[in-house]
């Protein structure tokens, strides 16, 4: 859980300023999608952009914990040392 | 997860997850008093502007609403839109600096006093409190088996939550959708999916962490309050124990001479340990778990009262104050410091450039787009002629008239509407056709204007550069 949340929480608050900023200077539809112009609505791509760069700030923070990993816990994992 | 191995505790990092995860849950005791008052102020100030605000009505339509659906922001009178995005980062910047003043000055008010986080958290431990009882009553049903009663009061807490939280995340989304369609929506059950995620999302994360992770929300997720310390200088009023006055701490009998005794002022009742929400020992000097709400003062307070001692062993007081024994005079005389007086005049000058920019926003913008699918064509005449997208944004609450016109090559004249007419707070779009001689310019890119004015009045004026091509 703790882990969970440290990884979820910040990549939340980083998430939402990195939305605010991108939606302020481009409306969403003026954007395209594999070539055609997003017909969602606002609404919709503000909220699935919001998770999209929740879920990408998210797999930063993922890659942070699992290299952050100490050595003894790599090797246990690993199962050479004890 | 599962159960952490002995060896883990090698590593600091894990020691301390470790000891956060099985924190003791912090029951918070009623607490009455000044500061309790000036809290409750602030709580019912922020949330009567919170759920009241969206439902005011302005102008036929609704008074504060980020419509993020049409891209537009208002606030009362004033429309901003996605081009005023300098107004929107003025104002992060005017927030940011107040917070940085009122943090120098008097530590962590904004923590104490205004933040939703501590708000919601005082309402719903209120909720809990007339629901469940008062900090004793709540450790006892916590310990106590399931029963009939537990379970009742339980279904009622978490139902009375859940309520006010439902209601908070709808609130929220109505400040982005206009609230009374949210509203008929919501009872026809006809809500957009997205509306419907996000009124729930809200919902939910503020029953969680105001229901449940309460003062784990400032000791571990607030950025703020991970560098608020900075901000502090030995001059910065804090909630602050008197080690001197109140040490040596420990029981007496009421009345005798406790400092024949050897004892200090601090009776040892553990009251400031029981009423804090961040369940910390104050004693132990200033922490960055204290929120500075202050109500270890209040609770102290009663106790030195009841005890017949001076108020304040607990008070707002400062380092350098409680070291060199100061009253409020010198206090005060130390808070207008050259860091303050230099914070308090950089707010102000961007305050002033704020204001006068809102002021003297021009109600009227104007963008020019050559229209890039058609080239520059011949028309009958001989003429040359190249088209443009003229996006004029009326950015007054009321509709206008303009005259539109071209210059800046010899013999330009327009096709298409000399006067236009735009309703309020409205981006409209004309299509204009251009048309020079082709001899009057040189090939390639010319450059020209357009001039749109409000026929009302004079001074709403714009003149836009566009290119006109000629082959
Ligand atoms: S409430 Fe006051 S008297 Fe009681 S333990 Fe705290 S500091 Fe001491
Ligand atoms: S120590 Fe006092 S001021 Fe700080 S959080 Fe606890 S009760 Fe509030």
């Amino acid at each position: 859980m703790q882990k969970l949340l440290s990884i979820l929480w910040p990549s939340f608050l980083v998430a939402g300023i990195a939305e605010g900023l991108f939606f302020t200077l481009i409306d969403p539809q003026e954007l395209y999608l594999l070539g055609e112009p997003v017909r969602l609505s606002r609404m919709a791509t503000y909220s699935l952009g919001f998770l999209c760069f929740w879920a990408i700030c998210a797999a930063s923070s993922l890659v942070t914990w699992y290299l952050l990993r100490s050595a003894a816990e790599v090797n246990r994992r690993v199962g050479a040392v004890h | 997860m599962a159960a952490t191995p002995p060896q883990q505790t090698e590593s600091p990092a894990f020691a301390e997850q470790s000891l956060y995860e099985v924190q003791q849950k912090v029951y918070p005791r009623a607490v009455t008093g000044t500061f309790a008052q000036w809290r409750w102020s602030m709580a019912w100030l922020t949330q009567v502007l919170y759920y009241g605000l969206c439902w005011l009505p302005w102008n036929g339509r609704q008074a504060v609403l980020f419509d993020l659906a049409e891209r537009k922001f208002y606030i009362f009178g004033l429309v901003f839109w996605p081009q005023d995005v300098i107004f929107l980062a003025v104002l992060l910047i005017i927030s940011a600096y107040s917070l940085f003043l009122f943090t120098a000055v008097g530590g962590r008010l904004w923590c104490g006093y205004a933040c939703p986080q501590t708000v919601y958290t005082e309402i719903f431990l209120w909720i809990e409190r007339k629901i469940e009882g008062d900090r004793s009553a709540r450790m006892k049903l916590d310990a106590a088996v399931m029963s009939r009663r537990k379970f009742f009061l339980r279904v009622a807490k978490h139902g009375a939550w859940g309520l006010l939280a439902l209601w908070t995340g709808f609130t929220f989304v109505g400040y982005f959708t206009p609230i009374k369609t949210l509203w008929t929506s919501a009872w026809s059950f006809s809500l957009g999916p997205w509306e419907a995620f996000w009124i729930f999302f809200y919902g939910g994360f503020t029953y969680l962490f105001a229901g449940h992770l309460r003062e784990q929300v400032c000791k571990h997720m607030c950025p703020y309050a991970r560098f608020q310390g900075v901000m502090f200088d030995p001059d910065t009023l804090t909630v602050t124990y008197d080690v001197t006055r109140g040490e040596p701490r420990g029981a007496r009998k009421k009345g005798i001479d406790y400092r024949a005794a050897g004892l200090g002022d601090c009776v040892d009742c553990s009251i400031c340990v029981q009423v804090c929400p961040t369940g910390i020992d104050i004693r132990n000097g200033l922490q960055y778990e204290c929120i500075g709400c202050a109500a270890c003062i209040d609770g102290c307070d009663q106790v030195m009262e009841k005890m017949g001692y001076p108020k304040g062993l607990i008070r707002y007081s400062t380092e350098r104050a409680i070291e060199s024994h100061w009253g409020w005079k010198e206090i005060i005389a130390h808070v207008l410091r050259p860091r303050v007086l230099l914070y308090s005049a950089i707010l102000w000058a961007i305050i002033i450039a704020f204001v006068w920019g809102l002021a003297t926003r021009l109600p009227l913008r104007v963008d020019v787009i050559r229209d890039r699918a058609i080239l520059a064509r011949e028309v009958e005449g001989g003429l040359m002629e190249n088209v443009y997208r003229l996006h004029v944004m009326n950015v007054s609450e009321a509709a206008h008239r303009y005259a539109v016109s071209v210059s800046g090559l010899p013999g330009i004249d327009m096709e298409g509407d000399h006067i236009v007419e735009v309703p309020p707070a409205v981006d409209k779009v004309f299509t204009i056709q251009v048309r020079v001689p082709p001899d009057n310019g040189k090939k390639g890119a010319n450059v020209i204007y357009f001039d749109v004015k409000s026929l009302a009045d004079e001074r709403v004026a714009v003149h836009e550069k566009a290119t006109f091509l000629l082959p």
